[in-house]
C-alpha cells in the first residue's frame, strides 16, 4: 500500500533524477490502481460488495420498506385530517389543517386513560409471570436429568401447534365455572404455569439459551453446596438476563396486542383492554355526546380520522417501547441462540 | 449419608445404589422444576382438549332450570352436520385452506428474500431491520382490521394501474378472484413476515464466515456459494418458518373459519358441542400440512445427519 512512500533520508541519498523517475512511476501506478479501485467500488471484488450491488439492495429494500410503512403513514396522516379532507380527492397524504381534536375524541371514545392503565398492568404482570415460569421450565428442559424429558418437550412443541382457538370453548366454560370471567385472571393465571400466549415459544427460547451456558457453572455451584433452586436463582437466572429481556419484551407486546382472549373473556365492559376497545368507540362517543348535550340518544358521527387516531393511540405505547428497545427485539433471537 | 460414604471405600453395590439414588434425586429435582409447567398443561391444555373432544360428540344445552349445562350424546352428528347441513363451514374451510396454501409460501419466500438482502453489509441495515420488524410490534387484531377496512392492505400500484381488469382478463374467474384477494391483502401478508425474517437472519449466522472465505478462494461465485453453502444450511429454517407461518395464519384475525366457529359457540341451536366439533375438524385440517412439513424436516435431518 505504501510502496510509493520513500523516507526523506533515502531521497537525499538518491540523485535528483532518480527521485523524479520514481515519482513518475508512482503516479502511473497510482492512476492504474485508481481505475482498478474504481471498478472494484462499482462492481465489487466478489460481486456482492460493489456499489452497483449496494444500490440494488437499497432500491429493493426501500421499496419494500415503503410498502411496510405505507399503512403506518396512512394511519398517522388520516388521524390528523378534518372531515372535509377525507372526502376531498385532492388531499391524499397531507391534511390541510392538523385536526388534533380527532385525538381528543378518540381518547374519550376509548376511555383511553383508564384502559391504558388496565392494559399496561395486565400486560406487564402477565409477561412477568410468563417470563418467570417459562424460564423455570426452559431451564429444566435444558439442564436437568428428567425421565421422559423428550416426551414432555414434544408436548411443548405440540402446544405451540395447537391453535389457541381450539381450546377456547372449554376454557371459557372452565373460567365461567371458576367465576373468572370479566376479571383479568384468565389472562394472568395461565402465564403463572408457563402457558398462556405463545408460552411454548418462550420455553423453547429459554431452553436454547440455557443449553448454551457452560455446564461447569452448575457443577461448581453444586460443589459449593448450593441446592438446585439456589443454583437456578442465584447463578443461572442472572446469566439469562438477555433471554429474560427478550421474552419479557415479546410477551409484553403480544399481550398488549392480543385481541382474541380479552374479547372472549372480558365481555361486560367494566374491564376492557385497549386491543378490544376499538369496537366500543362508537358507543362510548355516543354516550359522551349524550351526557354533554343533555339530549338523550344523540349520535356521534364517527369518521375514519377518529378511528385511525384511536388505532394509533392503541399501538403507540408498544411503538414507543420499540423505539427504545428496538435493538433487543431485532437482535434478540440471534443472541439468545434460539437458532442452533 | 452420601458424604459419609465418600471417605470409606465403596463396594460395587454401594456404588450402584448411590448412583440410583443420585439419579432418583435428579429426577425429583427435575420434576420439581417442571411442576408448574405440568400443572399448566393439565389445566389449560389437556383438560380443555379432552373436554372439547368429549363435547364434540354431545349436544350441549342449558339445563331447564338454568343451573348449568346439560349434555346429550349425539355421536358423530356434529361432525356430519359440519359437512352436510352447514353450508358455510365446508366452503369457508376450503377457501381458507386454498388461501393458506398461497399465503404461506409467499410469506416465507418474501422473508427469505428480504433477509438475504438484509444480511449483506451496507450502511443503515439496522434501520431497515427495524422497519421490517415493526409490524410484529403493532399488528394488533382490531387495528389491522381497521386498516384493512380502509383499504390499506392493498398494493398501491394495483389501484393506480387498474391491475384488477388485467388480471380478470388474463386469468379464469376463480383464479383471478383468488389472486385479487391476495393482492388485496398483500401488504398485510407481508406484515406477518417479521419474525420469519429475524429467524432467517439468525440462521445465516450459523454458517461460519470461514466457510464462505474458503469457497471464495476456491473460486466460487456468490451465487454458487449461496446455493451450495447457505441454502443447505438454512433449509431446516425454511421448514421451521413454513410451520411458524402456518401456525400464525391458523390463528390470524382475518380467519373466516375461526369467526364462523366463534359465531356457532354463541348460537343457541348449535352451541358448544357443534363449535367444538368444528374446532377439531379445523385443527385436523391445519395439522395436515404441518405434519407433512415435519416429516420432510425429519427426513432432511436424517439425510444430512443434523440433529435438531
Amino acid at each position: 500500500m505504501n510502496a510509493g512512500q520513500i523516507p526523506t533520508s533515502e531521497k537525499r541519498r538518491m540523485g535528483h533524477s532518480t527521485v523524479k523517475r520514481m515519482a513518475d512511476w508512482r503516479v502511473r501506478l497510482r492512476s492504474s490502481a485508481g481505475m482498478q479501485k474504481g471498478r472494484m467500488l462499482i462492481f465489487g471484488r466478489h460481486f456482492n460488495d460493489g456499489w452497483l450491488f449496494k444500490l440494488a439492495i437499497y432500491i429493493i429494500l426501500s421499496a419494500a420498506a415503503l410498502l411496510y410503512l405505507n399503512p403506518v403513514v396512512y394511519m398517522l396522516t388520516t388521524s390528523l385530517k378534518q372531515g372535509t379532507d377525507l372526502v376531498n380527492p385532492m388531499i391524499q397524504w397531507i391534511p390541510s389543517k392538523l385536526e388534533w381534536s380527532n385525538y381528543a375524541s378518540a381518547i374519550i371514545g376509548l376511555h383511553y386513560w383508564k384502559s391504558i392503565v388496565q392494559t399496561g398492568w395486565i400486560s406487564i404482570a402477565a409477561s412477568f409471570l410468563q417470563m418467570g415460569s417459562c424460564a423455570i421450565a426452559g431451564y429444566a428442559f435444558a439442564r436437568m436429568k428428567i425421565p421422559g424429558k423428550s416426551i414432555f418437550f414434544f408436548i411443548v412443541l405440540m402446544t405451540f401447534l395447537i391453535p389457541p382457538q381450539t381450546l377456547s370453548i372449554p376454557l371459557y366454560v372452565l373460567y365461567s365455572k371458576l367465576g373468572w370471567l370479566n376479571t383479568p385472571l384468565p389472562l394472568l393465571i395461565p402465564g403463572l404455569f408457563a402457558q398462556g400466549l405463545k408460552g411454548a415459544i418462550f420455553i423453547i427460547i429459554f431452553r436454547q439459551f440455557f443449553a448454551t451456558l457452560p455446564k461447569e457453572l452448575e457443577e461448581s455451584a453444586r460443589m459449593d453446596g448450593a441446592g438446585p433452586l439456589k443454583t437456578f436463582w442465584r447463578i443461572m437466572l442472572p446469566l439469562a438476563r438477555p433471554a429474560l429481556l427478550i421474552v419479557f419484551l415479546f410477551s409484553f407486546v403480544w399481550h398488549w396486542n392480543d385481541y382474541y382472549e380479552p374479547a372472549l373473556y372480558l365481555k361486560n365492559g367494566d374491564f376492557t383492554l385497549l386491543a378490544q376497545s376499538m369496537q366500543f368507540l362508537q358507543g362510548n362517543l355516543n354516550a359522551a355526546a349524550a351526557t354533554g348535550s343533555s339530549m338523550g340518544g344523540s349520535y356521534f358521527s364517527l369518521n375514519e380520522s377518529i378511528t385511525m387516531a384511536a388505532a394509533f393511540l392503541i399501538v403507540a405505547p408498544p411503538l414507543i417501547l420499540y423505539m427504545f428497545a428496538q435493538r433487543y427485539f431485532v437482535e434478540g433471537i440471534e443472541r439468545t441462540g434460539i437458532v442452533e | 449419608m452420601s458424604r459419609m460414604n465418600m471417605g470409606s471405600v465403596m463396594t460395587k453395590q454401594d456404588h450402584a445404589r448411590q448412583k440410583r439414588l443420585q439419579s432418583f434425586k435428579d429426577a425429583l429435582r427435575g420434576y420439581l422444576f417442571l411442576l408448574p409447567w405440568m400443572l399448566g398443561i393439565v389445566m389449560f391444555v389437556a383438560y380443555p382438549l379432552i373436554y372439547s373432544f368429549f363435547i364434540s360428540f354431545q349436544k350441549v344445552g342449558v339445563k331447564n332450570d338454568g343451573s348449568g349445562l346439560k349434555y346429550d350424546f349425539v355421536g358423530m352428528d356434529n361432525y356430519k352436520h359440519a359437512f352436510v347441513v352447514d353450508n358455510v363451514f365446508p366452503v369457508e374451510m376450503f377457501l381458507f385452506m386454498r388461501e393458506v396454501m398461497l399465503v404461506v409460501p409467499i410469506t416465507v419466500l418474501f422473508a427469505l428474500l428480504i433477509s438475504i438482502l438484509l444480511n449483506q453489509k451496507f450502511k443503515g441495515r439496522m434501520l431497515f431491520r427495524a422497519v421490517f420488524f415493526l409490524p410484529v410490534i403493532f399488528a394488533s387484531g382490531q387495528v389491522l382490521l381497521e386498516l384493512f377496512n380502509q383499504g390499506q392492505g392493498t398494493l398501491p400500484l394495483v389501484e393506480r394501474y387498474n391491475l384488477a381488469d388485467v388480471i380478470y382478463d388474463v386469468l379464469p374467474i376463480t383464479a383471478a378472484g383468488t389472486v385479487m384477494d391476495l393482492l388485496g391483502k398483500f401488504v398485510i401478508i407481508l406484515w406477518f413476515s417479521g419474525v420469519q425474517i429475524i429467524l432467517f437472519l439468525a440462521a445465516f449466522q450459523t454458517v461460519p464466515r470461514t466457510t464462505y472465505e474458503a469457497a471464495q478462494i476456491d473460486g466460487a461465485t456468490p451465487w454458487e456459494s449461496f446455493w451450495k453453502i447457505t441454502f443447505p444450511a438454512i433449509s431446516p429454517f425454511i421448514i421451521l418458518n413454513l410451520i411458524y407461518t402456518l401456525v400464525e395464519q391458523s390463528s390470524n384475525p382475518f380467519n373466516p373459519v375461526l369467526s364462523h366457529i366463534l359465531k356457532n359457540t354463541t348460537d343457541a341451536n348449535t352451541g358448544y358441542g357443534y363449535a367444538s366439533a368444528l374446532g377439531w375438524i379445523y385443527f385436523a385440517f391445519m395439522m395436515l400440512p404441518i405434519l407433512v412439513l415435519v416429516f420432510i424436516a425429519r427426513r432432511q435431518s436424517k439425510r444430512t445427519g443434523v440433529t435438531r
